[in-house]
């Protein structure tokens, strides 16, 4: 090895923190492959309060409910009934294009309020009494998957719906820093001496399984994004930087079906309205940015977009200014081909509430990852989703 | 006790063992636990300057709202340096058993708040019961500040109760999820009406909040208050069931043993007594059982402090520590949730561990492990570009051989490492040249075995 190559290649080794400005020739980008489709997830941790999201601002219950907390000035209505928080108005444009669907009363039997185990019955798509330690897109993998990086996560660590029975997405905030680390010459000696031969279960083998894969996915995505895709402007927060870069790789036709992000502070048990006004801002904000970038790049047609919260919150308000943990939510899917766009039901009556005071669900979760699976992504959702689901027909 | 046992023992009951205080140590397990816990009999409390807070008063920040708004702003940047006393002390800390339970307890009883004062005394309390009586303990935590900040105990009052606090009680306290119902939930949420705290953070009851009515928790029913749900909490043996199993999964194997457990829940369950549990642990025959050494995947702090135990090291640049920390994935004083950090797969993915392999070097040796190729040159070359390492530290590489000056340089990989290697990787690792000590150091943590412990 010559002394210039030398330096060059150790300058990409070097190591993990710094990351240098590549000057790297990007011709070799694979070519964008039209009808592949792609899934994005968007995850509002913390239970984000749905009915001050789309506000029911012809409703007596409702003000009745929240004499502090209803939403009063700014609603953007959007029929009769129901209207946008004045933070979602960057979203108007797709509701009024047909790009989005509104999904009320989502949620599933017997509603847990922990938001722990909430968020894992979201994520494993299992029942409120069952325990599943795979997640819903993690078996989604383990039947169609090929490599870690066919789902990617926006985050340094991977969650449990990315995580199959034998098959793991990747989570990656920061893909250059994965590559550089991953390229040292003594990690390679280590890898072509380790003896896999049995090892999988144990502890020290799964450190192996992720070494590797982490080295063989840094590549691949390293060497296959553009870092120039994206044009568009985002703002300035953690969740825009998320959306950016699954544009970036997006449109960068990467080999990736699924991609996973999330917002999270949506536990807003005391002075809600500040925070909520500034989350649904930062989201709608982003999101906004996210659509244009990859309307530009002609990458929308083949992108749907899922937005969900592990619960809602209760139709009561409490002494704080705040809600307490409630049940059934509405969930938003964002995308070009949507069968109904608009509303996609009426939301559930603020009378007829369950023995919490929180709203009933009527749409079940899983019957709305089940029309993703079968509609959208066109594999069965047989053995990715446990119980029998009847089919949407959103998309 | 043979060193395997010794260095699991240290690595459970601290950050493991540096060999030059093998010969220091008695020679029974007996004597050997024993000592362990006459060390931690003695409490030292974190305090770190807080005389911003001197003489500051309600009364004075209600009529001084952009005072109050630098203050909270003040006491978040406190947080960072309350961070750095709690690593310094899990570095130095003679009480190495306390300490350690005094990790494992922030990750049970999860908290978390900006309010710096309010945090210190919430880690004290912690560090104050760790090896207690947990009854007492669980007590106590009800009544802090900080957590009746975080888990919005304040709010809860008579005419609108908040149920946040006695949800997490019960599913991740004491006793797991599923084990209660709604309805107990909504009943204990009463009891803990009128919990509340001045401004020092003590506790204060407030009885005209209080909802004096009766209530029926777990088939009882009485005008119970806070104290009384958590008396009836804990004569469930769910609870010594629980904490034995928490308690086994941190210390002995992350793979639960019923049998084992069991056994622990029965000593437990007796009087909640938490050093009676430890001493049943750390003296049981099973705790040193070949499948239990080298089960654990260390925790970012475990690894962290482990290492600048084997090898100190002063950073430069204390923030380094935090950058340090968020990229590892654990961040004291700031855990993703109140159920804590998930802990062993969990803290490993593709990002974690290229950080954790790319570590040791870019702290210890300018970015370098040696690999037998091009070795003088890369050294040459990361050596000029130091400066732009992002970590600054100083390496004390003295004391490092001074503790393994009797160590002879093949067997090396026997201390550092804990429970076996990988086959091909122990062949791999004979093939190393040993020439020096400091670079088979590096080259022996830059290995997924150095994650186990």
């Amino acid at each position: 090895m010559d002394r210039r190559k030398f330096i060059k290649n150790s300058a990409l080794a070097s190591s993990l923190f710094f990351v240098p400005n590549f000057v790297k020739a990007f011709e070799s980008v694979t070519a964008k492959q039209f009808g592949y489709k792609r899934l994005v997830i968007v995850q509002l941790a913390g239970g984000n309060d749905g009915l001050n999201t789309i506000i029911p601002h012809n409703n007596d219950l409702y003000y009745n409910a929240r004499p502090q907390l209803a939403i009063t000035k700014g609603i953007i209505k959007l029929n009769d009934d129901l209207g946008f928080h004045p933070s979602l108005s960057p979203l108007r444009s797709l509701f009024d294009n047909g790009e989005l669907s509104i999904i009320n009363n989502v949620g599933y039997p017997n509603p847990v309020r922990s938001h722990f185990r909430s968020m894992d019955i979201w994520q494993t798509a299992s029942s409120s009494n069952e325990y599943l330690q795979s997640g819903w897109l993690g078996r989604y993998l383990d039947q169609h998957g090929k490599k870690p990086y066919n789902a990617l996560e926006m985050d340094e660590q991977l969650s449990l719906a990315m995580k199959g029975e034998h098959f793991n997405g990747i989570a990656t905030n920061d893909y250059k820093v994965l590559y550089n680390t991953a390229k040292d010459p003594y990690f390679k000696k280590v890898l072509n001496h380790y003896n896999d031969a049995h090892l999988s279960e144990h502890n020290l083998g799964y450190l192996y399984q992720t070494m590797i894969e982490a080295e063989s996915s840094a590549s691949y995505i390293f060497e296959n994004t553009n870092v120039k895709s994206s044009q568009e402007s985002y703002p300035q927060n953690g969740f825009a930087k998320q959306l950016k870069s699954v544009a970036q790789f997006i449109n960068s036709g990467l080999d990736t079906k699924v991609f996973y992000t999330s917002l999270g502070g949506f536990d807003t048990h005391a002075s809600q309205n500040n925070k909520q006004t500034k989350l649904l801002s930062q989201y709608a904000e982003s999101v906004s940015a996210f659509v244009k970038d990859l309307k530009r790049n002609n990458t929308f047609e083949d992108t749907l977009i899922l937005t969900f919260s592990e619960f809602g919150r209760r139709v009561k308000q409490n002494a704080a200014n705040g809600t307490d943990h409630g049940a059934a939510n509405n969930v938003f899917v964002i995308g070009e081909n949507l069968k109904k766009a608009g509303f996609y039901n009426d939301l559930a009556s603020l009378s007829d509430l369950d023995g919490n005071g929180d709203l009933k669900y009527n749409v079940d979760f899983r019957s709305v990852y089940a029309t993703i699976l079968s509609s959208w992504l066109n594999v069965s959702a047989e053995g990715i989703i446990p119980s029998k689901q009847k089919t949407l027909n959103f998309i | 006790m043979i060193q395997q046992e010794l260095q699991h023992l240290y690595w459970r009951v601290g950050f493991g063992l540096n060999p030059a205080n093998f010969n220091s140590l008695p020679k029974n397990r007996q004597q050997i636990v024993d000592a362990i816990f006459d060390n931690s009999k003695s409490t030292s409390p974190l305090k770190i300057d807080l005389s911003f807070m001197n003489g500051v008063t309600v009364k004075y920040l209600k009529e001084n709202p952009k005072f109050a708004q630098e203050l909270r702003v003040t006491s978040r940047k406190k947080l960072a340096d309350l961070n750095y006393a709690w690593l310094n002390q899990l570095v130095d800390a003679k009480e190495l058993l306390r300490e350690k339970m005094t990790l494992f307890w922030a990750n049970h009883f999860v908290c978390k708040v900006n309010h710096v004062v309010f945090a210190q005394k919430f880690n004290n309390t912690l560090r104050t019961h760790a090896l207690g009586d947990f009854k007492t303990f669980v007590k106590a935590i009800s009544k802090e500040a900080a957590m009746l900040k975080y888990l919005n105990g304040k709010q809860n009052k008579k005419n609108q109760p908040n149920e946040n606090f006695a949800r997490e009680l019960m599913e991740l306290f004491t006793l797991g999820e599923g084990q209660y119902s709604e309805k107990d939930i909504k009943e204990s949420a009463r009891a803990f009406t009128g919990y509340n705290h001045d401004f020092d953070g003590n506790f204060r009851f407030k009885m005209k909040v209080h909802d004096q009515g009766e209530k029926t928790f777990f088939g009882k029913t009485g005008n119970f208050s806070g104290d009384d749900i958590i008396d009836i909490i804990l004569e469930d043996k769910q609870c010594a069931t629980y904490i034995s199993t928490k308690v086994y999964c941190y210390f002995v194997n992350p793979k639960p043993n019923k049998k084992h457990i069991e056994a622990m829940a029965n000593v437990f369950y007796k009087d909640y007594n938490i050093e009676n549990l430890m001493r049943f642990v750390l003296l049981s025959d099973w705790f040193y059982d070949d499948e239990n050494i080298g089960a654990k995947i260390k925790s970012p702090i475990e690894y962290l402090i482990g290492m600048v135990k084997t090898v100190p090291v002063k950073f430069e640049r204390e923030k380094d520590l935090l950058k340090i920390q968020k990229l590892l994935g654990q961040t004291l004083l700031s855990p993703p949730n109140v159920a804590g950090w998930k802990g062993d797969k969990a803290w490993i993915d593709a990002n974690t561990i290229m950080v954790r392999l790319k570590l040791p070097s870019v702290m210890l040796n300018n970015a370098v492990i040696s690999s037998g190729e091009n070795d003088e040159l890369r050294k040459k070359f990361f050596k000029k570009n130091k400066g732009k390492l992002p970590i600054k530290v100083t390496v004390d590489w003295n004391t490092f051989l001074e503790n393994y000056k009797n160590i002879n340089p093949e067997n090396l990989q026997d201390y550092i490492l804990q429970g076996n290697s990988n086959k091909g990787i122990a062949d791999f690792l004979k093939t190393l040249s040993k020439t020096s000590k400091q670079e088979y150091c590096v080259q022996l943590m830059s290995l997924p075995e150095y994650q186990m412990c």
